[in-house]
């Protein structure tokens, strides 16, 4: 019998929670899933939809990779919308509605195919500790269930209190139980906890509301899933979303009884986003405005409840029923669940390594909210990149980092354990500076070599990835190596396509090039071509924005020679001649994993990269071959 | 921050002053590529360790800068371990900086403290011993890296260049809000107004460029203007400082009625004084013309020679006028000292009391310092009274000018202004384009990237911050 009742301990069932799980079990290790509430498996804590703009682009990375929130978006999307369609190829992002509860199902049976996984329902008082390593969790009624390691998605549930006006409830969501314990344990043990805040709008009963009041917004005809996987049609009926607006009625409600917000008078001490402010919030910081735009968004097919979009509150019942009803539409609305704010912890996220494993407590990793991050993608990004480190620390397999100019996932973790976060972290595509070559339409040529050497795709799926790849760059190749000839023909099918006629023959490549042309145009202009989105839209892509691609790979080009430089876990800053005090502080405290990354961190200086690379080569301590020269002796 | 170990890199390798000859090394794979663009004499292959002697010009070959010496080395058999150019000038350190200004124009970039030893040391042309040795040059470096910021420089260019940071940040950021919220229904920034914006920062680079101040001094000479009331004696001062007549004297107020120019050399650079037409309320139309040009001259000058006459009381005129000058251009002269007796002592007492100039002395940080090296009481009639301003003077202008902090920061500050000026451009051009935002954020973070580092600031977050300070977002 083993030492070891599983292989891995998953503590939470989120989009974290799940990804985390599904990988140590289709890795084949022994997986328990530990939640305090198994009917909320996969659940949509505020809105009720998948991606979105940097969002959506993690969504097909971990796809790729070979996680399931792509899928199981695909499968209950009731809308779909590509923003910024008219944008730039690499800021174009894919965004569904789901059916909240068909999303849930989802997952659940996702769990339950799975043969080496078990979902326990209890709450995890400690993990259980052998000096500095994780062996386990303790239960609430003191048993112990033992493990080679321990994945924490804790959510907002770590000493969660929810606020509603001058009432506060302990718990991590309507419905729910918050966790106690295990901050205390971990806080103990030295880490940084703090607090952050997060909230939710109300929910309101569709039968109560005079749609006539609203505008119908309608998803797209077309729909790029998320999953390379996943069939191209809609799998549901597709539904429309309404949209309304808040009127000086409902400011001035607002206004008057800010003395009823704990945002607004000093119970809620952790920090808010500004990306997704609270209702109070926009109308007291943006003063001169006098009306926000809300959407009201069904939470299913066959949910009686809208989740009224850019509203989230936490003024006392009474005020929301009140302000609610000068929205137009909403006039005799009936609330269902009101709005509130959560307030959780989270431990500062510097205290981990890019494998997610925290740096006090070894075989411990986290992900999603605990470590400052907010949004289903963002929780599902890290629950996905815990889990493959996790099972390569139990398989003694090397650790899974992405790197910046890999994957948005490898942004996100980055910029945490870099720079830490003092809100809810979301992503944008702001935050990824090499972000013309981290699109949508590349994230196979990304990630599908990376994908495979990790083994979570069967065969199918396997040869689905390379035939994508392949007919890609036969489609590429074809467009260079074919000409088009200036005869009577091509030319008046040209004009007719409102570009100019051609002046002496060019490849099919070249053509492209021209801004009105497109994929469809060559195939009226006779060329055969691959009509599939999935090959044909990122090849015209890659011939259209050739020119800015190659500049932003000149870029990467110059950041990357650092970036592939190890530093050694065990580098003592303190040693290192030429650092200011700050600078050793920072970077022991940080502990970059590579060169490029110690140049992220900010307060360390050029100078301080040349006195490390010198202590470096003279020690010969690096990882790899130095960027300078040749290896001296 | 990009990979900068594959650079070419100058710097000046001899001690920084006044010497007979200076030595400038140019060191990377691009050595001889950059010095052949001034170095027109070298030949395109040339020998290694072979010196070249000829006339090292601007990178457009407009002005002849200088005679000098070139010295490749080729392959690794250089002190760095790459190809190197050693540039052998005349000892002017603002020659040299105009010629590494040129350089720079050319492509290479300003070596960092230590740099070069540290590509020797990379490069195993050093032992540890020596290397150890870097490293505390290096430190020394990071010590001083908190003070390398434009603040030490003088006059409004600090406030210029955040005004460039503020505007790019700006642009910025409402490019990266029409992409990261375009879902919000926020107002998004038109391309006609974003090609105003970057004409603007456009012309406030191109600017800066031009005043670009090493280089500027060399070709144009210091600018100091004479600057008082009419008859307290600025024009026999001129005459003193210069040691000729060249403005006319006499005793009719507003004699002076056109600009006196006359040059001479003061602690090594040339300096144009200007003598300017008395200020006061014009009677006829010549003063008034000159009284014009005399104020433009004293807003472009580098210093101002304010004169007074210490037998009068300092009047609340003279005090207006005084008010409108930056108080780091300003020396105070107190002309006539002869008729109060060449008493000194009692002249400071007089000015320190003046209750017209308590306003000005307000405005000055440390008044006893200014009194110690702003302030002079001279004599035409008593040489020696003279000859102690115009040293004071020329230490002055050695002090600020060639102090060489200052011009090496300038001429780094210069090296990614003229990077900012290219990329502003090619901004432009992709919003002429009508380009999706991206495109056009890719160049101006850059750019704004360069400006932070005259600013001696760091790339952060403040695009977001802009973002989430302006727009109401969130769903």
């Amino acid at each position: 019998m083993s030492l070891y009742d599983y292989d891995l301990i998953v503590v939470g069932a989120g989009h974290a929670g799940i990804e985390a799980c599904l990988v140590g079990a289709r890795l084949g290790l022994k997986t328990l899933m530990v939640t305090t509430n198994t009917d909320r498996i996969g659940y949509m804590s505020c809105n009720p939809s998948i991606g979105g703009l940097a969002k959506g682009h993690m969504v097909r990375e971990i796809d790729v990779l070979g996680g399931e929130m792509g899928l199981a978006a695909d499968a209950t999307c009731i809308q779909f919308k590509r923003l910024n369609s008219r944008k730039g190829p690499a800021v174009r992002g894919s965004r569904v509605q789901s059916d909240k509860h068909k999303y849930s199902a989802f997952m659940k049976k996702a769990l339950q195919n799975e043969k080496h996984l078990a979902v326990l329902q209890g709450e995890v008082k400690k993990v259980l500790l052998n000096g500095k390593t994780c062996e386990g969790v303790v239960l609430q009624d003191g048993s112990e269930i033992r493990s080679k390691a321990v994945v924490l998605t804790t959510g907002t549930f770590l000493n969660g209190v929810m606020h509603v006006g001058m009432t506060q409830t302990p718990g991590g969501r309507i419905g729910d139980q918050a966790s106690h314990g295990l901050s205390d344990q971990l806080l103990e043990a030295g880490f940084e906890v703090k607090r952050l805040k997060t909230g939710t709008p109300a929910r309101l009963h569709k039968d109560s509301i005079d749609w006539s009041k609203t505008i119908p917004q309608f998803g797209d005809d077309r729909f790029y899933p998320f999953s390379f996987k996943s069939p191209h049609a809609y799998q549901l009926d597709q539904i429309a979303c309404y949209l309304s607006r808040t009127t000086e009625k409902t400011h001035e409600i607002i206004r008057n009884n800010l003395h009823l917000s704990p945002m607004y008078c000093g119970i809620i001490e952790g920090v808010g986003p500004r990306y997704c402010p609270s209702i109070e919030d926009k109308v007291v910081r943006f003063a001169d405005r006098d009306s926000h735009q809300t959407f009201l968004e069904p939470e299913g097919l066959d949910s009686d409840l809208i989740y009224l979009q850019g509203i989230s509150t936490s003024l006392p019942l009474e005020v929301q029923d009140q302000f609610l009803r000068t929205i137009p539409g909403l006039e005799n609305v009936q609330v269902v669940r009101y709005g509130y704010a959560v307030e959780y912890d989270y431990f500062e996220p510097t205290q981990i390594w890019h494998r997610l494993e925290t740096r006090p407590i070894q075989r411990l990793f986290l992900a999603g909210q605990i470590n400052g991050t907010s949004g289903y993608e963002e929780a599902a990004a890290q629950g996905f990149v815990a889990g493959i480190n996790a099972a390569h620390a139990i398989l003694n397999r090397p650790e899974f980092v992405l790197n910046r100019d890999q994957a948005y996932i490898g942004v996100l973790i980055d910029d945490l354990v870099t720079k830490g976060t003092r809100e809810p972290y979301r992503m944008f595509t702001s935050r990824a500076e090499h972000r013309l070559v981290l699109r949508e339409d590349n994230t196979i040529d990304r990630l599908a070599d990376l994908s495979i050497k990790i083994g979570l795709h069967g065969a199918e799926a396997v040869d689905l990835l390379n035939d994508l790849r392949q007919r890609r760059q036969d489609l590429h190749e074809k467009l260079q190596n074919t000409k088009i000839y200036p005869n009577a023909e091509t030319q008046e099918k040209l004009l007719s396509l409102k570009t100019s006629p051609l002046l002496k023959s060019v490849s099919y490549e070249e053509l492209l090039r021209r801004a009105e042309v497109d994929s469809q145009s060559l195939a009226s202009l006779g060329f055969d071509i691959d009509l599939d989105p999935n090959v044909c839209e990122p090849v015209e892509i890659q011939v259209k924005y050739a020119g800015y691609i190659k500049k932003q790979n000149e870029l990467i080009e110059q950041t990357r020679r650092l970036e592939g430089l190890i530093l050694p876990d065990h580098i003592s800053y303190s040693d290192i001649k030429g650092l200011s005090t700050e600078e050793t502080e920072k970077l022991s405290r940080i502990r970059p994993r590579t060169l490029g990354q110690a140049q992220r961190i900010s307060g360390v200086n050029p100078s301080a990269i040349q006195a490390i690379m010198i202590y470096l080569k003279s020690r010969r301590l690096a990882g790899e071959e130095l960027p300078l020269g040749k290896q001296s002796k | 921050m990009l990979q900068r170990d594959k650079d070419t890199i100058c710097a000046v390798s001899t001690p920084q002053g006044h010497g007979g000859i200076s030595v400038i090394r140019v060191s990377g794979p691009r050595a001889l590529d950059v010095s052949r663009a001034l170095c027109r004499f070298l030949p395109k292959n040339p020998e290694s360790h072979k010196a070249y002697f000829g006339t090292l010009t601007t990178k457009d070959q407009q002005v002849e800068i200088d005679e000098v010496l070139a010295l490749p080395f080729l392959g690794s058999k250089s002190f760095t371990g790459e190809e190197v150019v050693e540039i052998s000038c005349h000892g002017n350190p603002i020659l040299v900086q105009w010629i590494l200004k040129e350089l720079v124009t050319s492509g290479a970039r300003l070596a960092e403290r230590g740099e070069f030893t540290y590509r020797a040391f990379m490069n195993g042309k050093l032992d540890l011993v020596q290397a150890e040795s870097v490293l505390s040059m290096i430190e020394s470096q990071t010590q001083q890296s908190a003070q390398q910021s434009l603040r030490q420089l003088k006059g409004g260019l600090s406030e210029v260049v955040e005004n460039i940071e503020n505007e790019l940040t700006w642009c910025l950021a409402h490019l990266e809000a029409s992409i990261d919220f375009s879902q919000e229904g926020i107002e998004i920034v038109s391309s006609d107004e974003l090609k105003l914006r970057l004409s603007k920062i456009k012309t406030s680079v191109d600017d800066l460029m031009k005043s670009y101040t090493a280089g500027r001094i060399l070709r144009e000479g210091l600018q100091i203007a004479l600057a008082g009331v009419p008859n307290v004696g600025k024009s026999s001062l001129l005459n003193s400082l210069m040691g000729e007549e060249k403005a006319i004297v006499t005793d009719v107020p507003g004699t002076t009625r056109d600009l006196v120019e006359g040059a001479f050399i003061l602690g090594g650079v040339r300096v144009l004084l200007s003598d300017t037409a008395g200020l006061r309320e014009a009677q006829d139309k010549v003063e008034k013309i000159g009284i014009q040009k005399s104020l433009l001259r004293q807003k472009e000058a580098d210093y101002i020679l304010f004169a007074f006459d210490v037998s009068r009381e300092f009047s609340e005129e003279e005090a207006k006028i005084l008010e409108a000058y930056p108080t780091d251009k300003v020396f105070l002269i107190g002309n006539k000292l002869d008729l109060i007796g060449g008493d000194t002592q009692k002249a400071t007492q007089i000015l320190k009391k003046s209750p017209s100039l308590s306003n000005f002395f307000s405005r000055i940080a440390n008044p006893e310092q200014f009194f110690k090296e702003r302030v002079f009481f001279v004599s035409t009639f008593d040489k020696k009274s003279v000859d102690s301003l115009r040293n004071a003077l020329s230490k002055h202008v050695e002090m600020s000018q060639i102090e060489d902090q200052t011009l090496i920061m300038q001429t780094r500050h210069f090296e990614n202004l003229v990077k900012v000026e290219a990329l502003i451009r090619a901004a432009r051009e992709l919003v002429s384009q009508d380009s999706s935002a991206e495109f056009i954020a890719l160049e101006l973070k850059q750019a704004l990237i360069l400006i932070q580092e005259i600013l001696g600031k760091r790339f952060d977050d403040q695009i977001m911050d802009r973002v989430f300070k302006e727009f109401c977002i969130g769903k």
